[in-house]
């Protein structure tokens, strides 16, 4: 059979939409053919697989559309909600600028825009410029160099005097305590100096003995735990030395017997193989 | 899918249809009443998230109800809503994508915390576990849907959950009958892939089926 549905018959198949003689073929088809069999089933069993999607429940909102049949005036147009916008602004700008008496102004390069009468701005005093040339310039500047000099001067000499005002009084005040002290150390009496070096004098000495008979002492220990220590390393090396000897002595020993032994054994083999010649010989004859 | 009292409502509706195109604000919310749902469900697969499709479906039934007038054909009410909302989820995904990423993590973390699958369809499991699964289940495949091209979903959703027949969806999309089922056929394929890839199988799915 040389018929293979197309892939919409198989599908129209597929959903029960296909009727009469292609219906036929198709069955007739999947009959014949293992491999489409199965392809139709793989597909049922999708189909059966997607079912099992369910609907979500939902609530109709109510819906409100509003009436295109409804005669539009001009003053619902959107044109003249613009206009009527615009110029309902216009307005609110004009009543606002009644009240609060905006003034809009321009003069010369000047835009000015005030609440109220505007207020003349106080005129400064004009400063005469036009007679002045480049002497009085140089004059001026002259003028002002002299004086900031003779004020630096002045500055300059004050700070000098303070400075020196300071030295001064700090001086007065040094050398005036450096006298008192000098007083005192003169004042102090021969007795007390000599009481002074006196009680220096014993303490050295108490603690130049405490000193010894500590370095004494810690000396004695020393030496003491010194010998202590020479004796037992004398002891340890004298208990080797014995043990050493005695291992010679032993394995000596030991030597010797091995040597008993083996002598012994040549000797044996010796009487053995010397013996047996003489048999061997016997037995010939 | 079996046939509640508003599909067949939804299929005898010509009168009503009839009535709203006249002009029957009365017969056009109820009109909004009876497809709401649907059109809210297909924009929910789409974008897999709430707000974006409950703001598609309102748009829908707001355009659907100024533009009924012009439906010239009632048998083709169908057809058109979901034209209608076809445009609006498209026109909200260009959006979105050009004003944000929608980032899958999170929209998925946020439906599985906001609203539990088996709260609003537990109609068929009694069984804890099983119903667990069937939410766990449910939600797989929304992903897998939402991995697929824009134009391969909205005929996946639009065949498979919303029933429509492939000579309408042609109509809705304005291609033919056979571009149709070749991007169905290629849509299915691919849920059959990522299926795969997320180790759905024949054997893992045993019990679901």
């Amino acid at each position: 059979m040389s018929y293979k549905p197309q892939e919409h018959d198989w599908l129209s198949y597929l959903y029960g939409e296909l009727e009469g003689v292609e219906r036929e073929k198709v069955e007739q088809y999947l009959l014949t053919n293992a491999a489409a069999r199965e392809e139709y089933e793989s597909f049922k069993r999708l189909r059966g697989v997607m079912s099992s999607v369910s609907d979500k429940e939902v609530i109709a909102p109510p819906i409100f559309v509003g009436d295109n049949s409804r005669q539009v005036y001009f003053w619902q147009s959107s044109v003249f909600k613009t206009v009527m916008s615009i110029a309902a602004t216009l307005l609110l700008l004009m009543i606002v600028g009644r009240l609060t008496d905006i003034r809009v102004s321009t003069a010369g390069n000047q835009f000015t825009l005030s609440f109220g009468e505007p207020t003349k701005p106080q005129r400064e005093v004009p400063v005469q410029v036009a007679s002045i040339n480049a002497e009085d310039v140089q004059k001026m500047i002259n003028t002002s160099l002299q004086q900031n000099n003779a004020a630096m001067q002045t500055s300059w000499n004050a700070s000098q005097e303070k400075l020196d005002a300071s030295i001064r009084h700090n001086l007065a005040t040094n050398s005036g305590k450096i006298d008192r002290l000098v007083r005192e150390a003169s004042t102090a009496s021969q007795d007390q100096i000599r009481s002074y070096v006196t009680s220096l004098q014993t303490e050295n000495v108490a603690m130049v003995k405490n000193y010894f008979e500590l370095t004494n002492s810690e000396q004695k220990e020393y030496i003491e735990n010194l010998l202590v220590d020479f004796a037992k390393y004398l002891k340890q090396q004298r208990n080797d030395d014995l043990q050493l000897v005695e291992t010679r002595l032993n394995s000596l020993e030991q030597n010797t017997s091995v040597f008993k032994e083996e002598t012994q054994q040549i000797l044996s083999s010796i009487i053995t193989t010397v013996g047996a010649p003489v048999q061997t010989k016997e037995t010939k004859y | 899918m079996a046939e509640t009292l508003v599909d067949i409502a939804m299929m005898h509706s010509d009168t009503l249809i009839t009535r709203a195109k006249q002009g029957d604000q009365n017969a056009q919310g109820k009109l909004v009443q009876l497809w709401y749902k649907r059109i809210y469900n297909f924009s929910y697969k789409f974008f897999l998230d709430h707000d974006l499709a409950m703001e598609a479906t309102q748009k829908t039934f707001i355009s659907m109800c100024r533009s009924l007038a012009g439906l010239q054909d009632v048998a083709r009410f169908k057809s058109w809503l979901y034209k209608i909302a076809v445009n609006y989820c498209r026109e909200e995904a260009r959006r979105r994508k050009g004003s944000r990423a929608l980032s899958f993590d999170i929209v998925w973390n946020k439906e599985a915390e906001d609203s539990p699958q088996w709260e609003g369809s537990g109609h068929r499991h009694h069984n804890p576990e099983s119903q667990y699964h069937q939410s766990e289940l449910s939600e797989i495949l929304q992903e897998a849907l939402l991995e697929l091209s824009e134009e391969q979903r909205e005929v996946v959703i639009m065949k498979e959950y919303e029933g429509l027949k492939f000579r309408e969806i042609a109509e809705v999309l304005n291609i033919s009958e056979n571009t149709v089922k070749s991007r169905m056929y290629y849509g299915l394929d691919g849920l059959k892939k990522i299926l795969e890839k997320k180790n759905l199988t024949k054997d893992t799915l045993g019990y679901e089926l």
